[in-house]
Formats: C-alpha cells, sequence, structure tokens
C-alpha cells in the first residue's frame, strides 16, 4: 500500500515530535549538567551549552563524606551480584515447577510469588527492616541483594521458554534414563541461552534502578548506590541544580548505553515477560 | 544451600565487625561539614581513648528520623545519635530508649557556659535527652549588592522589608535586564518546614509562641500573634514577594532559590555561612541581621531556633563509651572543631580566628537573641497538634482567602477543640 | 524401585526449587505476614517484643480519618485516569507505529518510546521535577517561547496531579505502547482485507475488527497499569511529596508518611486495604479475562 507524500511528512512529523518528548528530558539533564548557573538562567532551552563546565561534576565527586567512586562500585557490584542470583534461583525455581508442576508445594509457591508480586513494594518496608533484622542481614550488602533477587518479569520469561521446549525432547532424553543433571546440562542449558541473555539484560536495568529496598535496609551511607544517593541529595545543606543533573545523568548513561546496544533483547524480553504474567 | 552458605558467612563476617574494634557509631544529618567535625573530634577523643575510633553517618532528615526510630525500637540502635532537641524528643516519644543523662550532666564540672535556658531545653518529662551541644542561630540574610542596586538600607520594621521586597522583585536588582527576581525564599513542602517559617517570623519579630503557650492556651488569634501569622500567609500567597513554586519547595529547592541568585532576603543559619562565603557561592555577597520588627515595642531579634545535641540511646552497644564521648562534645577542643565545621557551638571561651564578619555575627553574637519556646517538652500532645496546625495552614496556602482575620479567628478555635481532644 | 526412582527425582526438583522458594519466603511472604500482623497491633508497642494486639482499631481508625479518606478518593480518581489516559494513548500510538505510513522509521520511534521504561525511575522524575520548575525549568520556557501562558506545573492545586500524570505517562506508556505493538503484529490480516471490501469506515472496522483482536494486550495492560498507578509512589516522593496541600497524597505515600512517623499499625493497615483492593481487581481482571474466550 502506498500513501501519498504529503501524509507521510505528516506521520513522520508527528511521531518526530511525540518521540522528542520521550527523549527531550534526557538531552536537558545532560546540557544542564555542563552548564554554568548563569546559562541555566538564560536559557533554559537551550540543549548545547556554549561551555563546557565540569564543576557539576566536580562538586558531586564526594557526597556525605562517600566518594563517588563508591556509589558507582555498590551499584555495579549489586545490580552484578542481584542479577547472577537472580538468574540462579529463578531460573532453577521456574525449571522445577515446569518439570514437577504437580509435586505438592509448587502450585502453592506459585501463588505465594503472585502474591508478593502484588504487595505495594513500598510498605514493606518496615517488615523487611525486620526480617533483615532477623536474619543478621540489616545494613550489608548481603541483604541488598537477597532482597532484589526476588523478580517478576524473571520468573515469567523462565516459565515461558520452558514451556516452548517440545515435550518430545525430553521424553526422548528420559527414555534413554539420562539423569536429571545430564537432562538439564546437556539439553536444556544450551537452550537457554537466549533466554540466559534477555533475562540477565532485563535484571540489570530493573536492579540497577532500585532504590527503595537500599535505602531501607542500609545502615549506613556506606551501601548506597548512585540512585539513592540521588534521592538523598536533598540534605539541609543544599546541593546546586547542576550537581543533581550531573548525578541524574551518571545514574541513567549506563542503561541508557546498555538499552541501546541491545534494545531488541530487551523490549522483547519485557513483552513476553509480561505477556505470561 | 548456596543461600545458607551465604548467610552464614555474613552473620559471621557481622559478628566479627561488632566485637573487636572499638568503635563508635554516630547518626546525624549535618553532611559533609558534620562528618569533617566528627572526624576531628574522633582524633582528639583517641587521644585519651586509644583504640577507639568515631565514624559518623550523615542521613538526610527524614531518614534520620526513621532509622533513628526503627534501629532503636530493634535493639540495633547506634551509639550515639545527633540531631535537634525537637527531633530527639520524637525519638525518645516513639522509642522510650533514650538514655537519662541527667546524672552524667551532675558529675561534669566544666559546664558553667550552659545557661539555665540551655538546660531547660534538653529536659523532657523530667530527664536530660541530650547534652546540649551547638545553639542554633538563625538571623535575616540580604544580598548586600541587591540592597545597594535599589538604594535601600538593611529593613528594621516588616513595611521596609516589604517594600525592599518588591524592589528586588521590580527593579532588577542583579542587573541582568530580566524580572527573575524573589524578595524572599521561603518553604512549605515538609511538615515541618512551614512552621519553621512561622517560627522564624514570630520569634524573630520577639514574640514568645508560635501556636501555644505553657499555659496550654492557644496563641495564634492573639493581636500580635494573630498580625504576624497573617503577614505570614499573605507573603506565601497575595503579596507575590516569593517564587510561584515555594508552596512546594523544601531544603534544596529553597536553597537552589538563594544559591542561583533569584531571592534578595532569606533565612541564614549558622551552619549556612561557611558555604556562602565561598566564591562558587553567594561569594559573601550578603549581610546578616535580626528579623523584621512587626510590633512597635517589642525588641526584634535573631532565632535561635533550637539546640542541636548529642543523646545515646539506651540499647547503644558500647553504651559507657558512647557517653564519654558525649561528654567530649563539651570540650573546649570539640566546641572548637564544632564552631570551625559546622558554624555553631555553645561555648566561646576559645580563641577564633580568621573568621568572616559574617561568621563571628554568629560565633560571637552581639545582637538580641529570642529562642525558639520548645512547646514539646511541656505538652507531650504537641508534635501531633502541630501536625494538625501544618495541615491546616498548607490547605489554606492554596486556597488564599479574602478575609485572613476571620481565618485565624476560625482556626484558633479548631486548633483549641484538637488540643482539648488531645488532652483527653 | 520405581518409587525409589520417583523419589529421588522429586528430591532433585525440590533442590532445584529450594532457593527460590527460600527467597520467594524469606523476602516476600514472611515480611507481607509480618506487615499484615504489624496492622492489629498498638504502633507504640509494634516493634517491642511483645506487641499488644488492638484487633482491628487501626483499621478502624483510617476509615474515620478524613485525610485517609480523601487520600483513598485522590488514589482511586487517579488511578483511572491515568489508566484510561495511558492506555488510549498507547493503543493509539501503537496503531500508528504499525501502520504502514511508518514502515521504515517505526523501529526508531519505538526505540524512543521505551527508553524511559529502563530509565531509573528516581533519575527521571528528578529531571520532570526541574523541567517542572517556574525558576530553572524548560516547560514554561517553551511554553513562553511559543507564546503561551505559564502552566502551572506542580505548585498549583488545579495543575499538580496533571504534571504528575504527564511525568508518569512519560515513564510508564512505552510499556504499553510495546505491549499492543507486539499484539499487532499479530493481527491477522485477511480480517483487515475483509473489513476493506466491506468499505467499512475507520471507527467501525476498529471497533469490529481490531478492538477484539486486541484483548489480549488490553487485558495485560489494564492489569500491569492498574496495579502500578494503584502503588504511585516514587513520582510523588520525588516530585510533590503529596503536595500541594494534599492534591498528590495518594495511599501509598500517605501510609509511607505514617511509617515515617512511627505509626506503624495505621500504615500496615493502609498498606494491607491496598493490598486487598489490588489484588481483588488484579485476580478480578484476571479471572474476567481467562473467562472470556476471546481467541
Amino acid at each position: 500500500m502506498t500513501r501519498s507524500l504529503p501524509i507521510r511528512i505528516g506521520a513522520y512529523t508527528l511521531a518526530t515530535v511525540v518521540s522528542i518528548f520521550f527523549v527531550f528530558p534526557y538531552l536537558w539533564m545532560l546540557s544542564a549538567s555542563f552548564k554554568d548557573t548563569d546559562s541555566i538562567l538564560t536559557a533554559p532551552l537551550q540543549l548545547i551549552p556554549e561551555t563546557f563546565n565540569f564543576d557539576a561534576y566536580r562538586d558531586i565527586a564526594v557526597m556525605s563524606g562517600i566518594p563517588l567512586s563508591t556509589y558507582i562500585w555498590n551499584s555495579v557490584w549489586i545490580t552484578f551480584a542481584s542479577t547472577v542470583f537472580t538468574l540462579l534461583t529463578t531460573g532453577f525455581g521456574a525449571y522445577a515447577i515446569y518439570r514437577a508442576p504437580n509435586l505438592p508445594g509448587f502450585g502453592l509457591l506459585r501463588v505465594g510469588f503472585l502474591l508478593v508480586i502484588m504487595y505495594p513494594y513500598m510498605l514493606l518496608v518496615l517488615p523487611v527492616y525486620l526480617v533483615m533484622f532477623q536474619l543478621g542481614l540489616l545494613g550489608t550488602m548481603t541483604g541488598i541483594i537477597l532482597f532484589l533477587s526476588v523478580g517478576p518479569i524473571q520468573f515469567f520469561l523462565f516459565e515461558q521458554f520452558f514451556r516452548s521446549i517440545p515435550s518430545e525432547v525430553i521424553e526422548a532424553a528420559q527414555m534413554d534414563k539420562a539423569s536429571e543433571a545430564k537432562i538439564l546440562l546437556r539439553i536444556v542449558a544450551p537452550m537457554a541461552r537466549p533466554v540466559v541473555m534477555t533475562v540477565a539484560l532485563i535484571t540489570i536495568l530493573l536492579n540497577w534502578a532500585q532504590w527503595f529496598p537500599i535505602l531501607v535496609i542500609s545502615r549506613s551511607t556506606d551501601t548506597y548506590t548512585l540512585p539513592v544517593a540521588l534521592l538523598s541529595l536533598n540534605s539541609e545543606l543544599g546541593v546546586n541544580f547542576q550537581g543533581i543533573m550531573a548525578l541524574a545523568t551518571l545514574t541513567t548513561l549506563p542503561v541508557v548505553v546498555i538499552y541501546l546496544m541491545t534494545q531488541k533483547y530487551v523490549i522483547e524480553g519485557m513483552i513476553s515477560g509480561a505477556v505470561k504474567g | 544451600m548456596k543461600l545458607n552458605a551465604l548467610m552464614g558467612a555474613t552473620a559471621l563476617a557481622l559478628c566479627t565487625t561488632t566485637a573487636s574494634a572499638q568503635e563508635l557509631v554516630v547518626w546525624h544529618d549535618l553532611g559533609d561539614n558534620g562528618i569533617a567535625w566528627f572526624d576531628k573530634m574522633s582524633e582528639v577523643f583517641q587521644k585519651t581513648n586509644p583504640g577507639v575510633t568515631v565514624t559518623s553517618v550523615s542521613f538526610p532528615t527524614d531518614q534520620w528520623y526513621g532509622k533513628s526510630i526503627a534501629a532503636i525500637n530493634t535493639n540495633t540502635a547506634p551509639d550515639l545519635i545527633y540531631n535537634n532537641y525537637e527531633r530527639v524528643i520524637r525519638v525518645v516519644n516513639q522509642t522510650g530508649k533514650i538514655k537519662d543523662l541527667t546524672e552524667t550532666f551532675g558529675a561534669m564540672d566544666d559546664v558553667g557556659f550552659l545557661t539555665e535556658s540551655d538546660i531547660g531545653v534538653a529536659t523532657y518529662n523530667d530527664e536530660m535527652i541530650i547534652l546540649p551541644v551547638q545553639r542554633v542561630q538563625m538571623g535575616f540574610g540580604i544580598r548586600d549588592s541587591w540592597l545597594d542596586a535599589v538604594g535601600e538600607e538593611f529593613p528594621e520594621t516588616w513595611e521596609d522589608t516589604i517594600r525592599v521586597a518588591k524592589k528586588f522583585v521590580e527593579e532588577d536588582p542583579d542587573g541582568n535586564g530580566r524580572a527573575d527576581t524573589y524578595g524572599l525564599a521561603l518553604q512549605a513542602a515538609n511538615p515541618r518546614d512551614l512552621i519553621h517559617m512561622l517560627d522564624l517570623y514570630t520569634f524573630g519579630a520577639g514574640l514568645r509562641h508560635t501556636l501555644i503557650d505553657p499555659d496550654g492556651e492557644i496563641t495564634i488569634d492573639q493581636p500580635d500573634h494573630k498580625a504576624v501569622l497573617i503577614e505570614f500567609l499573605k507573603t506565601f500567597t497575595e503579596y507575590g514577594l516569593v517564587s510561584p513554586d515555594t508552596i512546594t519547595h523544601s531544603f534544596p529547592e529553597m536553597y537552589q532559590v538563594i544559591e542561583g541568585n533569584r531571592a534578595g532576603m532569606f533565612r541564614v543559619g549558622d551552619w549556612n555561612v561557611k558555604k556562602w562565603d565561598t566564591e562558587e557561592s553567594l561569594n559573601g555577597d550578603f549581610r546578616i541581621g535580626e528579623w523584621p520588627a512587626h510590633i512597635n515595642g517589642t525588641e526584634n531579634a535573631v532565632v535561635i531556633g533550637g539546640m542541636r545535641g548529642v543523646a545515646v540511646p539506651e540499647n547503644a552497644p558500647n553504651l559507657d563509651l558512647a557517653v564519654e564521648f558525649a561528654k567530649f562534645m563539651l570540650s573546649k577542643e570539640a566546641q572548637a572543631a564544632s564552631l570551625q565545621n559546622v558554624g555553631a557551638a555553645v561555648r566561646g571561651d576559645f580563641e577564633i580566628e580568621g573568621l568572616s564578619e559574617r561568621r563571628l555575627y554568629f560565633a560571637q553574637p552581639k545582637h538580641t537573641l529570642n529562642a525558639y519556646d520548645f512547646p514539646e517538652s511541656v505538652h507531650s500532645f504537641y508534635p501531633e497538634l502541630e501536625a494538625e496546625f501544618h495541615r491546616e495552614l498548607v490547605e489554606i496556602l492554596v486556597d488564599p482567602q479574602d478575609d485572613w482575620d476571620a481565618y485565624v479567628e476560625e482556626l484558633a478555635d479548631r486548633m483549641r477543640e484538637k488540643r482539648d481532644a488531645l488532652m483527653q | 524401585m520405581l518409587a525409589q526412582f520417583k523419589l529421588g527425582k522429586s528430591t532433585v526438583f525440590y533442590l532445584f526449587a529450594a532457593p527460590f522458594a527460600l527467597l520467594t519466603i524469606v523476602m516476600g511472604l514472611w515480611p507481607i505476614a509480618l506487615s499484615i500482623q504489624t496492622s492489629f497491633t498498638d504502633s507504640y508497642t509494634a516493634l517491642s517484643p511483645d506487641p499488644v494486639y488492638v484487633g482491628l482499631s487501626n483499621y478502624i481508625k483510617i476509615f474515620n480519618d478524613p485525610v485517609f479518606l480523601k487520600s483513598a478518593w485522590l488514589t482511586l480518581r487517579y488511578t483511572l485516569i491515568a489508566v484510561l489516559l495511558n492506555l488510549t494513548i498507547a493503543l493509539f500510538y501503537a496503531m500508528f507505529l504499525s501502520s504502514s505510513v511508518l514502515s521504515r522509521g517505526a523501529w526508531l520511534f519505538k526505540l524512543c518510546c521505551f527508553l524511559p521504561v529502563v530509565t531509573p525511575d528516581v533519575a527521571g522524575f528528578i529531571v520532570w521535577k526541574w523541567m517542572y520548575s517556574s525558576d530553572f525549568g524548560a516547560i514554561n520556557a517553551m511554553l513562553n517561547a511559543i507564546g503561551l501562558p505559564d502552566f502551572g506545573g506542580v505548585s498549583s492545586v488545579q495543575t499538580a496531579t496533571i504534571a504528575i500524570l504527564i511525568a508518569e505517562m512519560w515513564y510508564h506508556v512505552g510499556f504499553y505502547i510495546v505491549i499492543f505493538l507486539a499484539n499487532f503484529a499479530m493481527l491477522d490480516k485477511s480480517l483487515d482485507e475483509a473489513a476493506m471490501m466491506d468499505n467499512a469506515g475507520f471507527w467501525r472496522k476498529f471497533y469490529k475488527v481490531t478492538l477484539p483482536q486486541l484483548r489480549p494486550a488490553i487485558t495485560i495492560n489494564m492489569i500491569y497499569a492498574l496495579i502500578q498507578f494503584l502503588k504511585t509512589f516514587t513520582v510523588v516522593v520525588v516530585i510533590t511529596k503529596g503536595g500541594p496541600g494534599t492534591t498528590t497524597n495518594f495511599i501509598s505515600y500517605y501510609a509511607y508518611r505514617q511509617f515515617d512517623q512511627a505509626q506503624y499499625g495505621t500504615a500496615t493497615a493502609m498498606a494491607t486495604v491496598l493490598f486487598a483492593v489490588i489484588m481483588v481487581l488484579a485476580s478480578g481482571l484476571y479471572w474476567y479475562s481467562q473467562r472470556r474466550d476471546w481467541r
């Protein structure tokens, strides 16, 4: 079907305007982090600063007595460790439930998991605090990482993938008297590589953004990540606007880069994770 | 399996850290300046207490409050907590586990610099819940160059203040050719913020109570109080002297307005001056004075907005050492470090060098001082009453009245009802 | 022999599922149970070793609290508007993106609209907060540049909810768009062509042919959006703090504030009420969608 040129131009214009709505905040944030105070006031709309000013990045080099590098390291480590942990626990969990859905307790487990997703996250504050306290994990990275390893979309993604494996494949292996370990390692694992990739990507993106559980479980600013630092910049001593934008830029940049490089997996992964839920 | 191993390992790691080191942990909200101050104190404290380190953690105020209460309630308290007196009272109310320091204080000799009223402030329900460490002074600041630009002097009365503020809005005092300046910087977003701003107006005008007097009488509809309250409400609404966003401003936004050179008049806390003297900030282009006088015959003043002090949770991991450190915070060295790093102290019997005129203003006060009345320490129901008061004020700021007088009368009646309900 | 083999097998699966089960119970179900338990205790004793149980009194208290009732109403109204707005816009934008006019550029536009979904919400909302600022922000500057009057942003009662809606839409709508796009890709083209033959008008075709086929996406989006907006929290923490006045004081935020003031009993009672509402709505929708045969 061909359309006339004016219609096409109109359509592209509309889509461009809508896309600017989505992208503008990033550009504005980035440019504000390099502007000096005066040009923020005089030209709030100018996206390319006349002079690049790195003061804001210097201002956030130490926040609440903690160097920026610590926040970055915390973000990276918490994201990495919780992603690995999520992959292992939900991967094996979903696999077990898929292979043996009728084992006593597995049905309940699935329902319990669904309940957890529906509870207002932010109001787990106090109970999570208590749980961490009773486990002796308060203020520890371990506590934070374990809590972040409960992921709904990840579970559904795995579940959906396992369901897509033709049952003949596994039945054939069973006929050959292959052990469960062998079935998993030789047959399922190689097929699962793409789904593991997708889940890993999505978990990285989701957990990088986490702030509330980290804020609650932490007992000192030593375990704060970038988003938590961003939220904590409102001390009574004030911090400048450019500093906030600089920190927001640092918080956003890694996920934007990862997203742009892997967008196809991310979007498709999110869709199939959601569709299953 | 992995999970258990991990948990075991962490539990082990946790035990060793708490058992081995003599580390005192302090939670405060004073940011980088506070951390530098505690580091300095830790250094000095080590000389008399070898092997002891003091680690301070600075949280934003709201996080400090929630974390302190939860930690003390679950017996995971830090060794010391440091904050404004009225915030410590709330912690006392919600935990009941703050150590009474009356005996400790009684046994100290070098405390002559604390006045009767300082000690009164530190006392709640007949228990000394903090050792007072820093008086919090808050003056009225004005951009020097802006005053020159509009040809005015530092205003004394409220009428002067409004006139100058109007000129700041209209006459482009920063000379950048744009109408982007405000008369005043205020804030109203958080429950405490708005009342806090009202405290400044009220005590700065020489009045003694914001909402309720020690006898439990609601004061807001007494003529003088009413006049100040109405002017306060009008500043936020019809006068057009503040940023239109003020109603959603909290500390960071208020500071942004001040430090972004948008407002000519603002609160100056003793802890602000160090930063505002630097080139990156206001570069010292501001003068500090007493708050404007609203009423004839009452002396306007710089406001003592509170007392910061150190409190020791009863379940502090190193209770005795924590008390030792609390006492140490009143020593000359600790106080000098306090003045140097945070800009406030309770004693001044030491050499002060190299302070700017503006820092000396607070370090060696020669102006009239009027202190916050600490209704929390008299009426245990005050926090709830105040929360209600705040709720009313926030609602009315977005719904300006024609007849403010009648509104304040009605508000006073509602406050009386609330008080009666709370007292039962 | 056979029985033994089976036992061995289920042991393997139990072992596989154990870490996952442990995590779900310890980090999910246990806190929820604790939270519900707390809602029946007196706030002051809630954290002490032996809390005092007060029955339903926290629930009675919150339903007599005018601020909570207003907050509940605000939350419901906001959710309703947000769900309708987001899904409608997402539906039409997805339809637009999947139409043949945009054949080659569509992937780029899709990329843009999904970008906010993966952005840390705190960072995104902080940027919006400052964009709304009348002192430093871009929004009023932009409106002024094209000769429009100022937008009150988050500081006026009239516009605060709208401002929050826009910021939240920026953050969430890409997700709904992408779900719709996936559904559009699966549409049966022959039905479309049949409708063309019939010379059916756009709306008629949309209503009779497109919409029924979009049921899966609509259901999924509806469930997600409902849960999402009923729980609205971060945007309020970052941008409005419940204000101006109590205009954006949604339940999650109000309950969180209660927490902060150590009102543990009433805070968890509010959480439990919200949980119940979400559970009923989500499972109702799910059940409804399963019951209807829309394939």
